[in-house]
């Protein structure tokens, strides 16, 4: 009985093993494919990791290394005269929808009455100028001023954590991008950003890549970057109120501005370390 | 040929099938003839809503840069959190074994499992790229996302109702008891990282800190306990299957819950307005403001306050309205001010723009109107709850079934199959069940 059992137990074991090798052979042919399947399915929804995924460096540009970069701006809210060419360049280079709410970069006016209220205007994000309103204009201003905005391409950026899908991504050179073969269209970013500076591309509307229907945002031009210019908007403005550079470059425009200037980011109660500081803001901007 | 469908023999042949339908229609009271022809009304209203909605028709929507999330996130939020509500109000007695909520549990299940099926087809209207959802969702996990989490709790959460209402009609009861377990658990699980999607987002302060999430959990009982109250009162008036115990044991159970979710819920809703208005978080008071002087003070004032806590508070307490129909009426006003606070609190989040502080007169509060396309894709998924459910309560065996149960909890098969057999159902599984008494319908 218990040489039965034995055997049984015996030949189970052999049957086992045979099993074993038959099986192995069959998971990893299954493997391939699947692995194939699956490698294809994702880079049907994504390009490749990092910079690299928005980043297509001219075939005669050098080699960008994005590590050794960290963007940023310094925008000088002295010197803004509002003319609004920033939000135009900007326009035209990314594709941006003309509608007015719809913008990667615009420009406020801010009225501070005698009082401490401040009325905040952005006819079509700024980009015609800002025309004469009477009516609006307080009876005593106590101060007014351009505040450009755009994306502040945070350090500890919310938008990228929330996202449920990876989407929303920042690179190693500092600057927050969406891949655009990922984004759901859910617009979690879109409410979780502080700034407002997220939009849906909305129908009849493309990206610069042609797709409808996810979210934008300022990328400090990363095409124009990575390829040793200046993003549009600091490119066409006439007062120099954009500085853009690298801030690992201790000569460079930025970290000059930033050794000359008293600047401050906006919203640093919430830990989110812009890398868009502003100089001349009063406290009150937000 | 013929296949057996819900103790039914249906013909595969059409003209068959079509003679059969017509058969079937002709045999129902005149009242639940209207009221099927009114839920149809509401679906094909909204499918319209939905095929416009359909990539590309983004712009049919009323959202804007500054009020992304509309009325399809409200009522994606108002489904999610109902079902949980229906899961938990039914554990008191699927898991814990307290016998007056054991007649939930059936109802309970095959409602929770509806209410999730409908939340997931509206969210899907308000995605732009829904499969990219799935795909993206397993291939490029974000583990650190609150809405990533969200979905692997509602997707593990609808697996498990499945099997729940798989169980129970099978009579699979050793599998249903552990289903009950692991669906309640996610049960709560779903509706507090629900709340965390909201609660983690720094830039919105209304949303925003650890309040949120236990207040979607209190949000969900109420919700879903005023849901089962209005089917088990249905149950009860028209002599549905097992309407013997919706009297005894389930509408005192309701009773009982509903009383204790106001409380709470009261509580919740004064302290968060009395926290708000100690405003020196800017986003929060004016937030605050906005709800009870502002654009929101009527639905806040007039449905949340008024017809979805004092009204049924006062209904339930008064000795008077003591009976089934005021337990009835409360459950009806309850789910009206449920729809409003999901809509308040999706709306209170966004009200106050991401990019102005107090002080900031120019555009003191961002507006938000939805759509009628977005007001069809709404009542259409109500329109879609309700005909399912009557279907399923027509067709199916909805006498409850609560024998296991008390078995294993008393710890023999012998008890639980003399209950079981107590239990089971008056009428017999294959006949219509939804017929009036009375002409009652």
């Amino acid at each position: 009985m218990s040489e039965t059992g034995a055997t049984g137990t015996a030949n189970k074991g052999a049957g086992s093993t045979t099993l074993s090798r038959r099986r192995i052979l069959q998971l990893g042919l299954a493997a391939v494919p699947a692995a194939c399947g699956a490698r294809l399915l994702a880079g049907a929804l994504t390009s490749t990791d990092g910079a690299a995924r928005a980043a297509e460096p001219a075939p005669d540009a050098p080699a960008y290394d994005p590590a050794a970069h960290d963007w940023a701006f310094v925008i000088d809210t002295t010197t803004c005269i509002g003319c609004g060419r920033c939000v135009d360049a900007c326009k035209l280079e990314n594709h941006v929808p003309e509608d007015g709410e719809l913008n990667r970069t615009w420009v406020e006016l801010h009225v501070v009455a005698d009082d401490g209220t401040v009325a905040v205007t952005s006819p079509e994000g700024g980009r015609r100028g800002f025309p004469a309103d009477e009516a609006a204009v307080p009876a005593s201003i106590r101060d007014a001023y351009f505040v450009p905005r755009t994306c502040m391409q945070c350090e500890n950026p919310p938008c990228t954590w929330v996202c449920p899908v990876s989407a929303t991504f920042r690179t190693e050179d500092g600057v927050v991008l969406v891949d655009e073969k990922r984004c759901i269209g859910c617009g979690y970013c879109l409410v979780a950003c502080p700034y407002g500076a997220r939009y849906m591309i909305p129908a009849g509307e493309t990206s610069p890549k042609g797709v409808s229907g996810i979210v934008d945002k300022c990328t400090f031009c990363y095409h124009r970057i990575t390829r040793g210019m200046l993003p549009a908007c600091a490119e066409v403005c006439p007062v120099n109120a954009r500085i853009f550079g690298d801030l690992n470059d201790a000569t460079g425009p930025v970290s000059v501005a930033l050794s000359e200037k008293r600047v401050r980011v906006m919203k640093p109660a919430l830990g989110t370390k812009p890398h868009v500081y502003y100089a001349g803001l009063e406290g009150e901007v937000e | 040929m013929t296949v057996h469908v819900a103790g039914r023999d249906l013909s595969t042949d059409p003209r068959a099938a079509w003679r059969a339908f017509r058969r079937e229609v002709s045999s129902m009271p005149r009242a639940l003839r209207a009221w099927f022809a009114f839920l149809l009304v509401l679906c094909l209203v909204g499918a319209v809503g939905a095929l416009l909605a359909l990539p590309p028709g983004w712009e049919v929507l009323g959202t804007s840069p500054s009020f992304e999330w509309g009325i399809l996130i409200t009522a994606y939020v108002f489904f999610a959190i109902t079902t949980s509500g229906l899961c938990l109000a039914s554990s008191l007695g699927t898991v814990f074994g307290i016998e007056m909520f054991l007649p939930l549990e059936k109802r309970h299940a095959v409602l929770a499992l509806l209410c999730l099926i409908t939340a997931f087809g509206v969210i899907a209207l308000d995605l732009h790229y829904p499969v990219r959802m799935v795909l993206g969702a397993v291939l490029s996990p974000s583990p650190f996302s609150p809405m990533w989490w969200m979905g692997v709790f509602y997707g593990v959460y609808l697996l498990f109702l499945m099997v729940e209402v798989w169980s129970i009609f099978a009579g699979r009861w050793q599998i249903h008891r552990i289903a009950c377990v692991l669906s309640s658990i996610t049960a709560v699980l779903a509706p507090t990282t629900l709340g965390a999607v909201f609660a983690v987002l720094g830039a919105r302060p209304y949303w925003h800190g650890a309040f949120t999430p236990p207040a979607m959990v209190t949000a969900a009982l109420l919700s879903g306990t005023a849901l089962l109250g209005i089917v088990f009162y249905l149950v009860h008036r028209l002599r549905l299957a097992g309407y013997e115990r919706a009297l005894t044991l389930a509408i005192p159970a309701i009773r009982l819950l509903l009383t204790i979710g106001l409380a709470v819920t009261i509580l919740v809703v004064a302290w968060q307005m009395m926290f708000g208005l100690y405003g020196v978080i800017p986003g929060l008071s004016t937030a605050t403001a906005a709800i009870l002087v502002g654009p929101l003070a009527v639905p806040f004032w007039v449905f949340r306050v008024g017809v979805g806590l004092a009204a049924p508070l006062v209904l339930l307490l008064v000795p008077r309205t003591r009976t089934p129909e005021g337990l009835f009426a409360a459950c009806c006003l309850i789910f009206v001010g449920a729809v409003a606070d999901r809509a308040i609190f999706v709306s209170a989040g966004q009200v106050v723009p991401g990019t102005a502080v107090a002080g900031v007169v120019s555009t003191p509060f961002a507006e938000y109107g939805p759509t009628l396309v977005e007001i069809s894709i709404v009542l259409g998924a109500f329109g879609f709850l309700g005909l399912a459910y009557t279907l399923v309560e027509r067709y199916l065996p909805m006498g409850e079934h609560m024998g296991h149960l008390a078995g294993a909890f008393l710890g023999s098969t012998e008890a639980a199959a003399t209950i079981h057999e107590e239990a089971s159902d008056p009428v017999p599984p294959a006949a219509p069940i939804l017929d009036p008494v009375g002409g009652a319908l």
